[in-house]
């Protein structure tokens, strides 16, 4: 009902109205503004350029890395080697003997290589170690966000504190991972394990590794310096803990307060009540976990610092690793020689898929479920 | 704000044609009410005047409940939400093996008693209560009482149906699992005399496997029913559980509820005063978290002592 007079007191400022001699609504909802026209257009072109960035990022990944794409193909994901530089050794005989011929040693020249297989075990395994650490913790916060804070009025307080941790840079996580956890570690808790398990035949895999030296395998103690495939995903799993701990929270508040009462009134217990919620909100929680798991992959700078950075394959968990940020993070600084560069780039390429499909999964779980629930 | 009489709303008496649950006794003797017969404005309804002015006049309790055998016991109970109190001294005594309905207008507090009947008030923030509520002679307020434990002696259902999101096999013996009840012949057996009772099995016997969402509305209400008895509840609480169902479900679930009393002592709470009718053998009147009237629903419905329910039950106030 304002329309009508609206326009009628509207000023004709300049540049706002064109071609509109009609009266009332019309002459508002036709009518052809300049500064809506320019706006409208700067909306479209931020939504463009967004879409636009993305595209060219992969386009230039893509670019980059086709050396490597090219050179190694899809064997790049099994392959072990990683060689920046061609390397001169002595070629050694079938059984391991150095080969001298003439009285001089006869070598070998090798050819750089990469294969991302231990950057994508080293990634693999500490995301998975961190969420095995990070879950139940994450799950616990959420439940105490949404079942026990509202009733202290500490709510507010606690999911602040939780949030601001996902503030913390990754870079005083690494600070702190390295000059009080790794050193913790090597000091105290290594040593322990040690003396513990150390000779427990069962777990002599973690405190020891084979090495070939000089052509003959020998089993040597992995020295625990608290900078290993462990530390990395310690400081991992406290990265990723606010943001599974939030969704989590989000995901719990959803679930119908009928359903926790309908089990208490079943004579539930209250973990049992807990347990109901887990169950309700089951899909909602993976996407959470899937958040957290895409965030552990794509982590870089913590990581680096304290996971020793040793391109191997080890079962351990006391043993060096990398992981694929932490690869690029170390090595793009030298790596002048063009494939070495294609080669990392390709692994950006592979943890930049690996992150957008952990995404769009989990982006299904959360959102979808909170689509479907108030309708059932 | 005065409590002005609503004449557009017919009079709620159960149809002629449905089979007569109760007995409708000519009306023998006239209404009375406190402070001279009605008509005017103001002094129609002295009980409600009074409780509107914060005052918790006694109730009419009629003799023919008061001296039935009771199961529970609600005695001068009291309960308030932080500051504002919601249940002012209600003394309810609920009788063994009948079905007894609470009824009265939204925010009587009906639903509240009904949930402390459990302890599922215990979950609110800042609830406090006095009096007591003996279940069996056990008051269930008393120190050190096992919460657990009481609610696993409770069936209760809900407004809206709130199946788990499990299977329907799941769903009815959810109360058997979590009481560490592991048999796979003792789950199943309880499940299909559970799902008997609720007249749910020849529905659901061969589909037990599949999801509890699947189900209808009505399915649905009457799956939680048979989740509330599988453990043979001393007392049944059902609170509205027909509001969220359509006339036909309403139905089905009424005639379960009957049946259902034959076996378990039932408390039900509604705001559909035809199905208190049709449904109960006693029916309490409460109006702003006191009990106003309370006996046989034969006498609550055609003989009540209060010009208050009368006006109540008839639609004429309220």
């Amino acid at each position: 009902m304002t329309t009508g007079s609206a326009t009628t007191v509207m000023p004709p400022t300049s540049g706002t109205s064109r071609g509109s001699k009609g009266s009332g609504a019309s002459s508002v909802q036709g009518g052809w503004r300049l500064g809506d026209a320019v706006l409208g257009l700067a909306c479209r072109g931020s939504a463009a350029l967004l879409a636009l960035m993305l595209i060219a990022l992969i386009g230039v990944l893509l670019h980059s890395a086709w050396p490597a794409i090219k050179q190694f193909g899809p064997g790049f994901l099994v392959s072990s080697e990683w060689r920046a530089n061609e390397i001169e050794r002595p070629l050694r005989d079938a059984a391991g003997a150095v080969v001298i011929r003439d009285g001089e040693v006869v070598t070998e020249t090798l050819a750089p290589a990469f294969g991302a297989l231990p950057v994508i075990w080293g990634t693999a395994v500490s995301s998975l170690i961190a969420l095995v650490v990070a879950v139940p913790i994450s799950l616990g916060a959420a439940i105490f966000l949404v079942r026990v804070a509202p009733k202290l009025r500490i709510a507010g307080a606690a999911s602040f504190l939780i949030e601001f941790l996902a503030a913390v840079p990754s870079l005083a996580f690494g600070v702190w991972a390295l000059f009080v956890l790794a050193p913790f570690f090597q000091e105290h808790i290594g040593p322990w394990l040690l003396r513990t398990f150390g000779e427990v035949h069962a777990l002599r895999w973690m405190f020891y590794e084979k090495v070939t030296v000089a052509g003959r395998t020998i089993e040597r103690p992995i020295a625990l310096t608290g900078r290993d495939l462990l530390s990395g995903s310690l400081i991992l799993a406290i990265m990723i803990l606010p943001i599974i701990t939030s969704v989590s929270r989000d995901v719990l508040r959803t679930v119908p307060r009928a359903q926790i009462e309908g089990t208490l009134a079943l004579g539930a217990t209250w973990w049992q009540s807990c347990m109901a919620m887990l169950r309700y909100g089951r899909s909602g929680l993976l996407g959470a976990i899937m958040l957290g798991l895409a965030r552990a992959a794509g982590e870089t700078m913590a990581v680096t610092m304290v996971i020793g950075n040793n391109n191997q394959i080890s079962p351990s968990p006391f043993a060096p690793a990398q992981t694929m940020a932490s690869v690029l993070a170390n090595e793009f600084g030298e790596a002048t020689e063009g494939l070495h560069r294609a080669a990392l780039l390709y692994i950006a390429l592979i943890l930049l898929a690996m992150s957008l499909v952990f995404n769009v999964i989990a982006r299904r779980l959360v959102v979808g479920r909170a689509a479907r629930s108030p309708g059932s | 704000m005065p409590a002005t009489p609503f004449m557009t709303q017919p009079p709620a008496i159960p149809k002629p044609s449905e089979p007569p649950l109760v007995e409708m006794p000519a009306r023998k003797r006239p209404v009375v009410g406190i402070g001279g017969a009605g008509g005017g404005q103001s002094g129609q309804y002295p009980i409600i005047e009074a409780i509107k002015r914060g005052e918790t006049p006694e109730p009419r309790r009629h003799e023919s409940v008061m001296s039935a055998k009771h199961i529970l016991d609600i005695q001068n109970f009291q309960l308030w939400y932080g500051h504002s109190k919601a249940l002012h001294g209600v003394t309810l005594p609920i009788a063994d093996g009948k079905i007894t309905s609470i009824i009265g207008p939204s925010g009587c507090g009906k639903s509240t008693l009904l949930r402390s009947v459990n302890r599922l008030n215990d979950l609110v923030d800042g609830v406090r209560t006095a009096g007591s509520i003996s279940l069996k002679g056990e008051d269930i307020y008393a120190r050190g009482v096992d919460v657990i434990s009481l609610r696993k002696r409770l069936g209760m259902v809900f407004q809206k149906p709130n199946p788990f999101p499990m299977s329907i096999f799941e769903n009815v013996v959810y109360a058997l699992r979590i009481s560490g009840e592991r048999k796979r012949r003792v789950l199943e057996e309880a499940c299909e005399k559970a799902l008997r009772q609720a007249a749910l099995w020849d529905e659901v016997k061969d589909r037990l496997k599949s999801s509890a969402m699947g189900l209808s509305g009505g399915q649905q209400q009457r799956l939680c029913i048979a989740r509330s008895i599988v453990c043979e509840p001393e007392v049944l609480l059902l609170d509205e559980p027909c509001s969220a169902l359509d006339p036909i479900a309403t139905l089905r679930i009424e005639e379960l509820i009957l049946e259902i009393g034959q076996r378990y002592t039932v408390l039900i709470v509604t705001h559909n005063m035809q199905q208190a009718a049709r449904v109960s053998d006693y029916t309490a009147f409460m109006y702003l978290g006191r009990l106003v009237e309370y006996g046989r629903t034969a006498d609550i419905f055609q003989l009540p002592r209060l010009r208050e329910t009368e006006d109540y039950v008839t639609g004429r106030f309220g």
